[in-house]
This record gives C-alpha cells, sequence and structure tokens, in this order.
C-alpha cells in the first residue's frame, strides 16, 4: 500500500473508531435517565493457584507446574441509570505465566503446548446500553467501544467451569481487541456486530494497531427460545492475525452453539455445546472444533465434563519447542493435529466474606490423543514421542464476585438470569 | 455520517455526488464526446500446442471501431517473429464481423514461435500470438535421492565438482539441532556422492548458500538460535569447508545473493522480519575473516524481503506483497552503490506473496526483457503448496508490469535457474516437483502451453523440491524430504 494511501487508512480507521465512540456518548445524551437507578462501581477478581502435570510436553517425558493463573481483577461501573457501563479488566498473567501454562494443545501468538498470557489489559470498554429505554419501541440496543471482545463465539474460558482452557480457544473466540460493536434485541433475538482490529497481540503488553481498526468484522445471532437457553450462530473475518502489520492471510471463521444454565433437580445445570471452523488463506487450511462440555452444581459441590475434538495448526518451532517463530516468515504451516480430549472434574465451592468470595478447591483430568490431519512434516507421535496424553491438575479457584460471571458480552442484551455477575449486588 | 464531519468529508462528499450526477445525465444525454481510436484485439488461437511442423487452428484477430462495432475491409498483416515456422496468408482483410485470420505452421523441432498481426490504418498495438511445438520431452532421473535422511534439505549450491546443501530445522527430524552444510562430491557422471557434512551449532536453519565466483568461497545465511548470520567458509579444501568469517545478524538472514561489483564481492542478503532489511555485506576482506556490513535499506514489514537476483549492478528484491523492489547497486542508472542502494522501480505481482526471482538475459534476442517472480502461497510444508511463476516485463527498470504467469494445480513455485542459451526455465515446484518451462520468443498471458517437462524426483510423498541448479549438463536439484537428485534435462 503507497504510503499516502496507508495513512489515508490509518487516519479513517482511527476516525472510525473514536466516531463509534463519539456516538455512544451522543445516544447516552440523548437517554433519558431516571432518577431511581444510582451510579455504581463493583470490583471483582480471580485467581487460581494451581499446579499442572503433563505427560508428554514437547520432545517427550513430563512435566510439573505450579502456578498463579488467571489472575484477574475487574471494575465494572454504571452511570446514567445504568445507561453507561464501564468493565476494566486486568490480566496479570503476563507477570505470573510469563512464559504460558501448561496446556496440552494449547496454542496461539506464538506458544505451543502453552497458555499464552493474556494482555494486562484484557478489557477496557464503555457500553452504552438499553439506549432506546422510553422511546417505547420493544427493542433493546447497546453500543461498545474499547479493548475487548469480539462478538463472536462463546464464553471465555476463564469464565467457563472447567478449569483447563480448550484447544479451541483461538477457533472460539475473538478477544483483546479494539471493538465497535452495536447490539440489538428484538424479543428473544439478539444480533451483534462489530468492527474491530485483525491482529493478535504479540505480548501482555501489546495494544491493539487502531490503524488496523475496522480491517476486521464479527456479527453473532443469538436467539433465546426458553428460560436459560441460547442458540447462537457466528461469523467473522479476520484480517491477518497473526502478521501485525496486515501482510498475512485472513481467516474465515464459523461458529454455532447451545447454551443452556438453569436451574433443574434443585441445582444448577449449565451445558456447552458448540462447533467452530475457522477457514485460513481463502481455504488452504480449514481448522474445525467440536466442543460439548457440562457441570452440575448443588451444594456447593461441582462436577464437570468435556469432550472436544480440535484442530492445532503447526507452526516452526523455536529452540524452545514451547514457543513458535514470530514474527511469520511465510504464510505455510507444518501440519495440523487434532487433538481428541476427555476432561472430567470435580471441585467443591465454600462462600466467604457474606457470599462475595468463593473458595473452590478443584481436582481436574485430562485424557487423549492427537493425531495428523492435513499433511505437513509434523507428525505428533514423533514430537512428543507418543500420540496419547494426559494431565492432571489440582488447584483452587478463587473468585471475588465472579462466579457466574459471562466474560466476553456487553450491552446487557442477554437474559439477566444469564448475567448473575451483571445483575449482582450494586454499591457505590 | 454524521460521526465526524469534516471540510475533507464534505469535499468528498460534494464530489461524489456531483461525479453521479454528471455519470447519471451524460448516459445517454448526448452522442457528442471525444471520439475513441479504432481497437484491435486478439479472438482466439494464443497459446497452442501441436507436433513439430503441424498447422495450427487459426489465429484470430478483430477490428473493432471506436463505438465498438466490427470493422470489416482491414488489412491485417501477419509475420512469424520470433522462432522458426510459417503463418498463412502474410495478409488478410477483416470480415463482416471485424476478423481476419491465418494460420500459423509450427517449427519442424520442438520450440516456441511467436506470429505477430498488424492491422493497417495504424490500428494497434501489434498483437502477438505464441505457440509452442511439442516434443517428447522428459526429465530422467540420473543420480542421488534420500541421502540426507535425518534432516530437512534446504537450499543448494554446486560448483567445482561439488555440491552445497544446507538444512532446514525449524521442526527437527532425527538429526539433533544445529544447522548442516552437506557436502557432496560429483562424480564423472555427475552423481552426487556425501563426502562431509559440517555442523553450525548454534544455527536452526542454513537457508541460503552460495559458491563465489573465483570458487574460494561458500557463503551461507543462517537463521534461528544465536548463531543467525551470514557466514563464510574457505574452499582451499572444496571437500572440506571451512568457516573462516561469521556476521551476526539478529533476527537472521532468510537468503543472500553475491555479485561482484567494481572489482568487489558482495552479499546482498534479506533480513527477516520485525526490521526487515535489505542489508549489503562487503565480502572482499573475507580472507582475513573480516566481513562489513556497508548498508542496510529498510524493507516495509509485509512479512520483508525474502530473497535478492543482482545482475549487472542492478538488486531485484522481492518483497512479499509489497512486490518486487528493483535498487541500483552500481549501475549506474541512479547513481546507487552497494553502500548505498538507490531504487529506481517497483510493481505489486498480483496476490504478492514474492519470494524469488531471475532476470532472463535472452542471448538470442539479446533481449533483457524479463523478471521472473516466484510466489509462495500458503502451504503445508513437505506435502502442499501453492503459488504461480509470474512475469514481469523490466524494459523499462522505472516502470516494471506482469505480463505473463504460470499455474501448476495443486503445487506452488519455489526457486528458480534459468538455462539462458537454450531458454529455458527451471523451477522448483515443492510437492510438484521439478518443472521445465520454453521461455523463447514474446511471453504474454497464461505460459501452460510452454511447459517441456515435469518430475517428482521422490516420488509421490517424498518429494518437495526447495531448488533447482543447472551444472556440468545435468539439472540437480534439492528437495527438503529426499535431499540431492541428479537430473538429465529434457
Amino acid at each position: 500500500m503507497p504510503d499516502a494511501k496507508r495513512a489515508l487508512w490509518k487516519s479513517r480507521s482511527e476516525g472510525r473508531f473514536s466516531g463509534l465512540a463519539a456516538l455512544v456518548l451522543l445516544l447516552l445524551v440523548r437517554t433519558p435517565a431516571t432518577a431511581q437507578a444510582a451510579p455504581w462501581i463493583m470490583l471483582m477478581g480471580q485467581g487460581i493457584p494451581s499446579t499442572t502435570s503433563v505427560n508428554p510436553v514437547p520432545g517427550g517425558g513430563s512435566l510439573t507446574e505450579v502456578r498463579l493463573v488467571q489472575p484477574v481483577l475487574m471494575l465494572q461501573a454504571a452511570a446514567l441509570a445504568d445507561h453507561l457501563t464501564f468493565t476494566g479488566t486486568a490480566n496479570l498473567e503476563g507477570l505470573t505465566i510469563p512464559n504460558g501454562e501448561l496446556l496440552p494443545g494449547g496454542w496461539g501468538e506464538g506458544f505451543y503446548d502453552r497458555r499464552h498470557p493474556h494482555t494486562y489489559a484484557h478489557e477496557l470498554l464503555v457500553t452504552g446500553q438499553d439506549l432506546l429505554r422510553g422511546t417505547g419501541l420493544p427493542l433493546r440496543l447497546s453500543l461498545s467501544a474499547g479493548k475487548g471482545f469480539a462478538p463472536f463465539g462463546s464464553d471465555d474460558p476463564m469464565s467457563r467451569p472447567v478449569f483447563r482452557y480448550p484447544v479451541n480457544h483461538h477457533l472460539a473466540q475473538i478477544l483483546e481487541r479494539a471493538v465497535g460493536i452495536v447490539g440489538i434485541r428484538a424479543g428473544p433475538v439478539v444480533l451483534e456486530g462489530g468492527l474491530f482490529n485483525g491482529d493478535e497481540p504479540t505480548g501482555p503488553g501489546s495494544w491493539p494497531r487502531l490503524s488496523r481498526f475496522g480491517d476486521s468484522w464479527s456479527a453473532r445471532l443469538t436467539l433465546l427460545p426458553a428460560a436459560g437457553l441460547e442458540l447462537s450462530a457466528s461469523r467473522a473475518k479476520v484480517h491477518s492475525p497473526e502478521s501485525p502489520s496486515g501482510a498475512g492471510p485472513d481467516d474465515w471463521k464459523w461458529h454455532a452453539a447451545a447454551r443452556l444454565d438453569r436451574r433443574v433437580l434443585g441445582g444448577r445445570l449449565y451445558a456447552l455445546t458448540e462447533w467452530a471452523r475457522t477457514s485460513e488463506a481463502n481455504g488452504f487450511f480449514v481448522l474445525r472444533s467440536l466442543l460439548a462440555e457440562a457441570s452440575f452444581d448443588v451444594g456447593g459441590h461441582r462436577p464437570y465434563y468435556r469432550f472436544e475434538q480440535s484442530d492445532r495448526p503447526e507452526d516452526e518451532r523455536t529452540t524452545d519447542p514451547f514457543r513458535a517463530v514470530r514474527p511469520h516468515l511465510e504464510n505455510s504451516i507444518v501440519g495440523i493435529t487434532r487433538f481428541t480430549l476427555h476432561t472430567l472434574g470435580y471441585g467443591y465451592g465454600w462462600p466467604a466474606a457474606r457470599g462475595r468470595l468463593e473458595i473452590r478447591p478443584f481436582v481436574e483430568g485430562t485424557l487423549g490423543h492427537m493425531r495428523s490431519v492435513g499433511g505437513g512434516i509434523f507428525q505428533p507421535g514423533v514430537f512428543y514421542g507418543k500420540s496419547s496424553l494426559a494431565s492432571v491438575a489440582l488447584g483452587v479457584r478463587l473468585s471475588w464476585r465472579m462466579a457466574g460471571h459471562r466474560m466476553g458480552r456487553y450491552g446487557r442484551l442477554l437474559d439477566e438470569e444469564a448475567m448473575p455477575a451483571m445483575s449482582g449486588p450494586m454499591e457505590m | 455520517m454524521f460521526l465526524r464531519v469534516s471540510s475533507g468529508n464534505l469535499r468528498s462528499f460534494l464530489r461524489l455526488s456531483l461525479t453521479g450526477l454528471l455519470v447519471g445525465c451524460g448516459a445517454g444525454a448526448s452522442p457528442s464526446g471525444p471520439t475513441q481510436a479504432p481497437r484491435f484485439v486478439r479472438q482466439s488461437g494464443d497459446g497452442q500446442t501441436g507436433q513439430p511442423g503441424a498447422t495450427l487452428p487459426p489465429y484470430q484477430v478483430q477490428v473493432l471501431s471506436g463505438s465498438g462495432s466490427p470493422e470489416a475491409g482491414v488489412m491485417v498483416h501477419w509475420t512469424v517473429t520470433c522462432g522458426q515456422g510459417s503463418v498463412a496468408p502474410d495478409s488478410s482483410l477483416t470480415d463482416a464481423s471485424g476478423i481476419a485470420t491465418a494460420a500459423a505452421t509450427l517449427p519442424s523441432a520442438p520450440g516456441a514461435q511467436t506470429v505477430t498481426a498488424s492491422a493497417a490504418n495504424g490500428i494497434g498495438p501489434a498483437l502477438t500470438f505464441s505457440s509452442r511445438a511439442a516434443g517428447v520431452d522428459s526429465f530422467a532421473v540420473l543420480g542421488g535421492g534420500n541421502n540426507v535422511p535425518e534432516r530437512y534439505s534446504s537450499d543448494f549450491w554446486v560448483a567445482g565438482g561439488y555440491a552445497y546443501t544446507g538444512t532446514w530445522n525449524w521442526i527437527q527430524r532425527t538429526g539433533g539441532v544445529g544447522g548442516a552444510i552437506k557436502v557432496f562430491q560429483l562424480g564423472g557422471d555427475g552423481a552426487p556422492t556425501l563426502v562431509d557434512s559440517v555442523l553450525l551449532t548454534n544455527v536452526t536453519t542454513v537457508s541460503d548458500l552460495q559458491v563465489s565466483p573465483d570458487g574460494q568461497w561458500l557463503v551461507a545465511t543462517a537463521e534461528g538460535n544465536t548463531g543467525e548470520g551470514l557466514y563464510a567458509l574457505s574452499l582451499s579444501d572444496p571437500a572440506a569447508p571451512t568457516q573462516v568469517a561469521f556476521a551476526p545478524v539478529a533476527a537472521g538472514l532468510h537468503t543472500g545473493t553475491l555479485s561482484e561489483i567494481g572489482g568487489k564481492l558482495y552479499a546482498f542478503t534479506a533480513k527477516n522480519p520485525g526490521n526487515p532489511a535489505l542489508v549489503v555485506f562487503d565480502l572482499s576482506e573475507v580472507a582475513t575473516g573480516t566481513i562489513t556490513q556497508v548498508s542496510s535499506t529498510p524493507i516495509p514489514p509485509n512479512y520483508g524481503i525474502h530473497d535478492t537476483f543482482v545482475r549487472d549492478g542492478i538488486c531485484f528484491a522481492m518483497v512479499w506483497n509489497e512486490g518486487v523492489y528493483i535498487f541500483d547497486v552500481g549501475n549506474g542508472v541512479a547513481g546507487g552503490s552497494p553502500g548505498h542502494p538507490v531504487m529506481i522501480g517497483s510493481v505489486k505481482t498480483s496476490g504478492g506473496e514474492a519470494h524469488n526471482g531471475w532476470w532472463f538475459w535472452n542471448p538470442a534476442t539479446g533481449e533483457k526483457r524479463y523478471f521472473f517472480v516466484g510466489q509462495e502461497g500458503p502451504g503445508a510444508v513437505g506435502t502442499s503448496s501453492s503459488g504461480d511463476i509470474h512475469v514481469l516485463d523490466v524494459t523499462d527498470l522505472t516502470q516494471p508490469k506482469e505480463v505473463a504467469s504460470y499455474h501448476m494445480n495443486g503445487a506452488g513455485t519455489h526457486n528458480f535457474w534459468l538455462d539462458e542459451p537454450n531458454q529455458r526455465l527451471y523451477a522448483a515446484y515443492y510437492n510438484g516437483g521439478v518443472i521445465a518451462l520454453d521461455v523463447a520468443c514474446t511471453l504474454e498471458g497464461d505460459l501452460g502451453f510452454r511447459e517441456i517437462a515435469r518430475v517428482r524426483p521422490g516420488g509421490s510423498g517424498n518429494t518437495y523440491v526447495w531448488g533447482v541448479m543447472l551444472s556440468g549438463g545435468f539439472l540437480y536439484a534439492i528437495d527438503m524430504l529426499s535431499g540431492l537428485w541428479q537430473l538429465s534435462t529434457p
């Protein structure tokens, strides 16, 4: 792209982003505030001290590590009768797991078999919600701008019952982008659309390239046919996710899911089944995922299970076999590995601090196997010394008001019951 | 949009609105307007193959008036302008459909032929039709193969009766860490025999290799690990190269090209992202263990720069989605030098991903018209690949333009070698093996009909050819999976 054209695009991208933020404010000013809802602010947080044992790791053998993972501080605030909300999430994994968390099958942002640390500014978002209240229209409209999740796929794994991240994290969520999101709900139908920058973060301290804002988009349609039941379908085009300059090929993503979260038999049943497909480089590479997970909470007990079969692209490795060459030298990969995993776990939660703190020890085990699909020289049986895998994790999930919080949805477009943390106690 | 209304936006809006009004009003409003010149277009017949001496289905051109209606009665002259054979008639009139026809007879021996059609009355420009007389040509595997089983092979060079092959270790095979250079001695029949292996211990991949024109030095680029950079090895014993100099380059070098300019030997290297650059090293003091960097020209970080081709003081840099950059590095056309490359032209090749190239000097015609560009598309290393060969017309180095391309279904190209006296392009095609293209005469459009032969030396599942090189009458091919091969040319 010639310099002048590139500068124009950069200027337009940044203009679009600031324009969206201006639109949020404009609509907020026009929206009548009701007197009864006072501004509020709420602090939330989570951290999981844990030990994880994995066999095999790259190069063969086993490895055990103790880490503090998912250390998150979250601030939510609202004003103007809840029309204006702020979501800020600090993720401190860059400090506690700078070299990633052991995770067989995990990948992304240059990490392999280790989950990469998320960026410090995980979410930083202003939302104008329920902007049509008072107009008499049977619609809920929200506008969001900032850094956060694009409207695509399922909830962030951090806010789901299973401790280990799924292999499909980069197939089923798009996060830590500069996003502009419009969401609208009419009856049981929710439609969200968003623009964002395609580039993936390159490290815990990295920020989205505003010059690339708008080069990627996503849309998610959610149906709410019954209480606690959601059916969703998402589509996204992500431009050059792996090359920050924008030189890489595009990803075209599909996602469909059914999610159930309701009270049954004296407890709370959660279930999610999702299908995801990412087509890269005009369909040259196709990555597929099928995942089903469920948990049942009753009297503090939480047994849970996940089945996952997901594809992972294999990149050239550095001398550290857990890391891939970044930035890429070209658009080739060395193979695709399909992981088939069963994860079974059990946790028990104790409430403390008048119910604001939940202390939930857990034990979790994963068994599975991996095989090469789609060609390439990467042979998991050779790379790992065998094609089966196992991992065990022990930990304690410490949640301050985050229990049940769904990360990655904005604008209060879902039913209140489905967003328990969002409708929790508010105070100033 | 009402989000931000600036004077620039307003101007754009008004300009678009006015343009729309003008276009809308203009449609059918008035028959008058600037008179368009008649058009001379190719109708059919280009790019045929046939038996030597065969007469082909006719070539057809059409003459259209400025308003697009056929022009009858225009004289068209037909001439064989390249290659042997004939065309008849040598002149024909356009019919009521504006079409003129002639039939070409191919050369009596395999080879390309170009026929030029020129219309009378200054209607033009002239059009060319190229076809090829195909023989029963094929490659033959003569020797080598499956001779580097413990590592994946990378680039290579053949000189002085030896072949030096690099290794690619971004994913290890069974040979452990370190980039190796394999040394093959070529027998009297040209067959390679492995005689030595030099290990660059702190290198992941030996990415490129070339022997200096005087045969004294083997120069290698390296990437990955702490030993990234440029290596020079002495070939005083060509069977056992020994390292004499090393210039470290953070992030590594993807490729390098040697060229003598002003009596000095230089390496023009491609520095990897994140801060890609064309980095030039002076190798004239390499005997004393000294390699001196003389310039570093930044390249936009669109995956950066992949390869260079240097000839006559002109450096072509293949810069991925930016296409091809052309620098004066000592030719004199723009005052450039190795220490101060001056960019004189650029072109974005279709599809981007410009990877490697070759400036074709055609001794048969004296032309320096064509530059071949390899596109490296997505692939799964070892089994699949993509990317075409693109042909640029560089008659004007300041304004190169793409004129032709070659596509192979199911495979993509990598490095080239030109047999210039015989006007043949040999291209490595990864899982597609090796192909030979007839690049004589005019190159235009789809070059599929110019394919002479192809071979997958390691067979299905064991072929992923990185590069080819002609030496001693044989074509050598280095295959990532199956090592060094000796082939006969078709």
